[in-house]
């Protein structure tokens, strides 16, 4: 097999967060593979999904290792611990399913409550907007959100594939911009929370 | 290659702290008789992704149980078991496991992907094996053939 290693500049790790069915491995497999799976063909994630993808930016190759989280509620617990020496990270909602933007608020704060390095970059991005019919978020809301937290933004359609290519590129980009993040390894502790499932206030104590 | 997807088992190779094991631990005892199925899932994962063997099996003990009692917890339980079936080398019962979730959803892709790994390393090490067999009976021919030119 060969080995593409040599030539990377760095390993990149991102992260996929976000509610159950927004479109994190449908996200994930267009990136990686360039297709699409129909939705009686996708399953949801089971704890944590993985993929390697070796990027070119500025004729500089770059290996990205991406996580992609399972949404449901009950791998909480798991998936706080894949946020350790996180790069970039994605936020992900659905532009037809409102509960999922009215979420990002709290996908932020776990973001920040386990990512080891302030300065991660994170990006939200707004899926499925090849549901045009059925949007329930506006492109503004999305971009008033990006910017009261702070985020990249970037509004696209794993089925479409439109603005996929476009959404890891910029966050990539952010990040080859911020040497501090890559150029050393930051190796960090990471905070387990004992079951995410409980009140965060009786959770019991962080380590 | 550039675009590859690594299996699903290089996440469960990736373990936790001993910290971050020893918090899901403290939690399912401090839980005691009580304890909810999601501390238990909780430590049962940490326990499988633990490089210690014994970890390990506790873990698909735990996971065993927690399949037999929750219906509901069926799914990521078949999955977590074949993977820790996987890295303890029981391959057998790894590819049994992982084949009950993919009688559910056919084209579940970490199932998919993990059956392939299971397959990889199965036809690895069977020509390890092959090669081992290989080895003793070159060997053996050569005694052999001393011991016949010696007569």
């Amino acid at each position: 097999m060969a080995e593409s290693n040599s030539e990377t500049v760095a390993t990149l790790k991102l992260l996929l967060i976000g509610n159950s069915g927004v479109g994190k491995s449908s996200l994930l497999l267009q990136f990686t593979e360039g297709t699409f799976l129909p939705q009686d063909e996708v399953s949801a994630t089971i704890g944590v999904d993985f993929k390697v993808k070796v990027i070119d930016v500025e004729g500089k190759k770059y290996k990205l290792t991406i996580w992609d989280t399972a949404g449901q509620e009950r791998f909480r617990t798991l998936t706080s611990s894949y946020y350790r020496g996180a790069q970039g990270v994605i936020l992900v909602y659905d532009v037809s399913n409102r509960d999922s933007f009215d979420q990002l608020q709290t996908w932020f704060n776990e973001l920040n409550t386990y990512c080891s390095s302030k300065e991660v970059v994170k990006m939200i991005v707004g899926n499925k907007v090849d549901r045009e019919s059925a949007r329930q978020v506006s492109k503004q809301e999305g971009l008033e959100m990006a910017r009261k937290l702070q985020t990249l933004f970037v509004e696209c359609s794993a089925k479409t594939k439109l603005g996929v290519q476009q959404a890891f590129e910029e966050l990539v980009q952010q990040i080859i911009d911020t040497p501090s993040l890559w150029k050393k390894q930051a190796p960090a502790s990471v905070r387990l929370q004992p079951d995410a499932n409980v009140n965060q206030d009786t959770a019991g104590c962080l380590c | 290659m550039t675009n590859s997807t690594l299996p699903s088992v290089a996440d469960a190779d990736s373990c936790l702290s001993e910290k971050e094991l020893e918090v899901l631990r403290k939690q399912f005892i401090r839980e005691g008789e009580y304890v909810t199925d999601q501390t238990r899932f909780n430590y049962a994962w940490g326990l499988i992704k633990s490089k210690n063997r014994s970890d390990q099996t506790r873990g698909v003990l735990l996971l065993t149980d927690i399949y037999r009692e929750v219906p509901d917890r069926r799914r990521e339980c078949l999955f977590y078991l074949a993977v820790g079936h996987f890295k303890l080398g029981s391959y057998n019962d790894a590819r049994k496991f992982n084949d009950s979730l993919l009688e559910f959803e056919p084209s579940n892709s970490q199932a998919l992907a993990l059956r392939q790994e299971i397959e990889d390393r199965v036809a690895k090490e069977g020509l390890v094996g092959m090669a081992i067999v290989g080895a003793v009976v070159a060997v053996g021919t050569i005694v052999l053939t001393a011991l016949v030119k010696k007569k």
